[in-house]
Formats: structure tokens, sequence, C-alpha cells
């Protein structure tokens, strides 16, 4: 009880000092600190759904790039936050009707499928604009601040961790468990896992959907192939990978060296990003499969037993 | 006495192959009813019907009158229907207290919490796991596995409890233990519908038993009776010993 208490108050005081963080930082730096913890959300998000899930999902940039045209087509008809909530409304949408088509798919099937769903997504906006609206992008002028959308970006980090920690304690949380390690026995105990799948779906895809909407004015110009950019569904799936999906840090753990090595990398590289980035993939999933943390705390384990029999 | 359980005419079909052939019989309310036959006579495949793993290719499984023909199986869970498994399946990443704390916390008046807790070591001591609630599942031996999965069905207080082989690969001290557990179980009221091949078991354990071969029923009526039956003998060894 104390112990939590004590991270309670850690978490506070570190939340207080990254909110602080932009006052010290040049544009630059803001700008760099804000597509960090966009990155840190999009992580937590998607590890909230395919971390006890398993199911891997491409999908993130699907509602990432719902959340960035919502705020690009409605930014001058309605308020701000209005904005911010039809887009929070539309992804929900969309991830419900999708989750009731598609959790029944198993393994490999989801995979392509959702990967398939962002490049539907993607082409649709595009016809859409060609054909109806006759444009390809769309201007946002919204008079947003970098350190304004880092701080909303904080924000939604601060609330999907902690969505992260309420449904580890929940009844929720030990359902997700329990079909993690036998489906079968799952159902026979009264666990509803199609209903458990789709709130878990719904949640992480809603949040995603906000990234893209409050990221959106930070871009001035969209078109979908900037936010359906398929590169952002790998960069997420691959930062919560390395860091561990199955932790409640290990998203954000993996996200923040990882986002700060590509930018250096398309900075000094931009030729061979694709490359090293494929590279990358590999080897997390070689060396660690169930991410670092999950990595340290075996290699930990073991040093203690080996103490132990010494 | 009331009628708990009520087949009728059940059938399933994978195929071309007819698993289970029109199948009717009834359990009563606090009977231990065995269901026997040779391997591939189609009991298991009852069992998944009734627990709603498969649905049926047609016929009717009431239970206490309500019919629960092809629900899915956490619907049936939730009408009171809870069961173990021929290969122990325990969820190995949970430890022995979550593990019937996964029962306990979805079952229609759920606990959670230090309620849950405490439910759960008093179902583990009744099975003979009191104090070991922390050990991680995967730990345990074949027989307490085999006690934790009994524990997790209880702890659905189901008022059908299925138990597919539940006796089978235990030592026979460890046999006594289950068949004294079951026995305990039967005298506190529960109906049990159990599948089994350990005869010395059947004998002991059920005041009635139902037969398959091959998909249908053969026999069906007092285990002395059935297990004396020519039919039946046939059927477990071969023509020619009847």
């Amino acid at each position: 009880m104390t112990r939590t208490i004590l991270g309670f108050i850690l978490v506070a005081l570190g939340l207080a000092a990254l909110a602080f963080l932009p006052t010290q930082l040049g544009a630059y730096g803001v700008g760099l600190l804000l597509g960090m913890t966009g990155y840190v959300v999009l992580a937590s998000a998607w590890a909230l759904f395919s971390g006890p899930t398993r199911y891997v999902s491409l999908a993130t940039v699907a509602f990432f790039g719902i959340g960035a045209y919502t705020v690009a087509v409605l930014s001058e008809a309605l308020p701000y936050w209005a904005v911010l909530l039809v887009a929070a409304g539309i992804g929900l949408c969309v991830a419900l009707v999708v989750g009731l088509a598609t959790l029944r798919l198993a393994g490999v099937y989801f995979v392509i499928f959702t990967f398939g769903l962002a490049e539907l997504i993607r082409q649709l906006v595009t016809w859409y604009e060609v054909n109806v609206t006759g444009t390809l992008g769309r201007y946002i002028f919204l008079p947003i601040t970098a350190e304004q959308i880092y701080w909303q970006l904080l924000g939604l980090a601060a609330i999907t961790i902690a969505i992260g920690w309420f449904i580890s304690r929940s009844r929720l949380g030990l359902a997700l468990k329990v079909i993690g390690d036998d489906e079968t026995v799952a159902a026979h105990t009264g666990i509803n896992i199609a209903g458990v799948k789709l709130a878990l779906f719904a949640v992480s895809a809603t949040i995603i959907t906000l990234v893209g909407a409050i990221q959106a004015p930070r871009w001035t110009y969209v078109e979908p192939s900037i936010v359906f950019n398929p590169t952002i569904s790998f960069l997420t799936l691959i930062m919560a990978l390395l860091g561990g999906a199955n932790r409640l840090w290990g998203p954000a753990l993996g996200a923040i060296p990882l986002f700060l090595l590509f930018e250096w990398l398309s900075a000094n590289f931009p030729n061979h990003y694709s490359i090293i980035l494929g590279l990358l993939f590999i080897a997390i999933v070689f060396v660690v499969p169930r991410g670092v943390l999950a990595g340290a705390e075996d290699f930990w384990k073991r040093l203690r037993s080996n103490g132990e029999a010494a | 006495m009331t009628t708990l359980l009520d087949i009728t005419n059940l059938r399933k079909q994978f195929g071309g192959l007819t698993a289970v052939n029109d199948v009717s019989f009834t359990v009563a309310e606090g009977e231990t009813v065995a269901l026997l036959g040779p391997n591939g006579s189609g009991k298991t495949t009852v069992l998944n019907m009734i627990s709603g793993a498969f649905a049926p290719t047609s016929g009717a499984i009431a239970l206490a009158g309500e019919d629960i023909a092809g629900l899915a199986p956490n619907r049936i869970a939730h009408k009171g229907v809870a069961r173990t498994f021929q290969l122990v399946r325990i969820l190995p990443s949970l430890t022995v207290a979550e593990n019937v704390i996964a029962a306990l916390a979805f079952r229609p008046n759920h606990l959670w919490g230090q309620a849950a807790r405490d439910r759960a070591e008093q179902l583990l001591a009744e099975v003979g796991l009191g104090g070991r609630g922390d050990e991680h599942a995967n730990d345990l031996t074949y027989i307490d596995q085999k006690r934790m999965e009994l524990a997790r069905a209880l702890a659905a207080e189901p008022r059908l409890l299925l138990l597919d082989e539940w006796l089978s690969g235990l030592n026979p001290t460890e046999l006594r233990t289950g068949i004294d557990l079951i026995t305990s179980l039967g005298q506190r009221g529960m109906t049990v519908l159990l599948v089994e091949h350990i005869m010395e078991a059947v004998r002991a354990l059920c005041s009635r038993a139902v037969v398959m071969n091959v998909g249908t029923k053969i026999a069906d009526g007092p285990t002395a009776d059935v297990l004396a039956d020519p039919a039946v003998i046939a059927a477990y060894l071969g023509d020619g010993h009847a």
C-alpha cells in the first residue's frame, strides 16, 4: 500500500517535471519532446490491447489518420475541444465495427486484416478527396502552440498508463490473463472473450485516434500519404515490443530510445533509413522477443538463483 | 427426484462422421451419474456439447427445464454448468489461488478482492491444497493440478459438475483420495456427471450409469446392472467375451 502511494507521488513528480521541460528547451527540443510523447502514447495504447491478447495490430495508423483527418475537416466548423470529442467518437465507432468483424480472426489473419484496413481507409480518403472535394491535401490553421500539443499528449500519456494500471488490477485484467493462458478455460469459467477483446480494442483505438487528432495542428498541411503512413504502425509495434508489451512501463521505455534513434537516423542516413529500420525490427524480435523489461527480469532471476546455488 | 439435466435425441456430426447419434438420458438433482463407453464412443463429445464447447447438430439439452443447447460456453457456465478437462487445463502463468479466483470473478454473483481470496483459500483447502495458493500453478504435481482444476470448477458454484476422466492418471493412494473427494461432493447434494474408465471408481461413486458405444446409447440403469449387461461387456471386450 505504501509502495503504491510512493509510486503515485513519484509519477506525479515526474509528470510535473516533464510538464516544465518545454520552458528549458528551444523550438527543436520541444518538437522532439512532442514527437516522443506521441509515440509513448501510441505504443502504450497499442500494448493495452495487443500485449495481453497477443493480437498484433497494424491498424494503428488507420486510427491515427482518422484522428488527424477529423481535425483537418472539422477544425474550422467546430471549437477545438468538440473536434477532439468527435474524433474520439469516430475512432470508437470504427473500432467497434472493425472489432466485431475481425476479432474472430486469429494470428496472422488478424495482422493482415489490420494492415489492409489501414490501406483501405487511406485509399478511401484519397478517393473521396480527389473525386468529391477535388483536392488532395488540407490545411489546418489552429492557434495551438507546440507546447500546448505537448501538454495534451503528456496528459494523454498519463491517462493511458493509468488505464493500463487500473486494468491490471481489475477483473478485466484477470480476464485478459486467463484468455492469454487458455481461451477454452476462459470461456468455460464464464468469461465473454469476444466482449473483453472488443472492449480493449475500442479503448486502445480511441486513444490512438486522439493522438492523431492532437498532433494534427502541428503539421499545418495534411494529406493521406502523410497521416496514413504505415511506418507509424510499424514503429509503434516495434517500440512496444522492445520495451515489453505486457509491462505497464514497457512500451514507454521502448518508445523513448527508439524515437530518438529514428530521429537521428532519418537526419543522418535519410537514404538508408528504411533498411536500418527493417534490420532493427528483426534484431529486436530475435534478441528480446518478450521485451527488454521481461528480459531484464529473467536475467535478474537467473543471477539471484545462481547466487543462491553458489 | 426432479430432473436437472434432460438430454433428448442429441446428435453431433463432424462431416460424414456421426460422433453422437440420437443419445437421450437424464440426470436427476443430486445424482452422481457415470457416462461410460470404450474410447471413441462419444462420451467427451457429449460433455463438450453440454458445456458448450461444441454446438449439437440436433437434439435438445435442458438444464432445469431451460434449453441450453448451442449456447456459448460462457453463457452455459453462467447457467450453472462447470467442468474439468480430460487433459488437465491449468492457467500456467497464474498462481494456484488466481486459478480459482478466475472462476470466482466471472460467475454471475462474482467475488473480487479479499472476498475472492478468502473463498479461493477455502476451496483450495476443501480439495487438499490449503495454504498453497501462492505457489505457481505450473509447479504443481499432476494430482495437485487436478485438485486445483476441481477447486476452479467448484468455485463457479455449479448446479451440474462435469468431470472428464478426472480420476485417470492417479496412483492407488491418490485415487482413494480422489474418490473420497467426489463422494463428499455428492453428499453435499452436488449433481455430477462423470466420464470415467476406472470401474472401481464408477462402482464406488455412481448409483447410475449410461453406456455409449460408437456414438449410440447401449445401456442406462443402476451401475451394477449396467456393468453386468452382456451388451456392455461386448462393447468393452469384444463379442467373444459376452
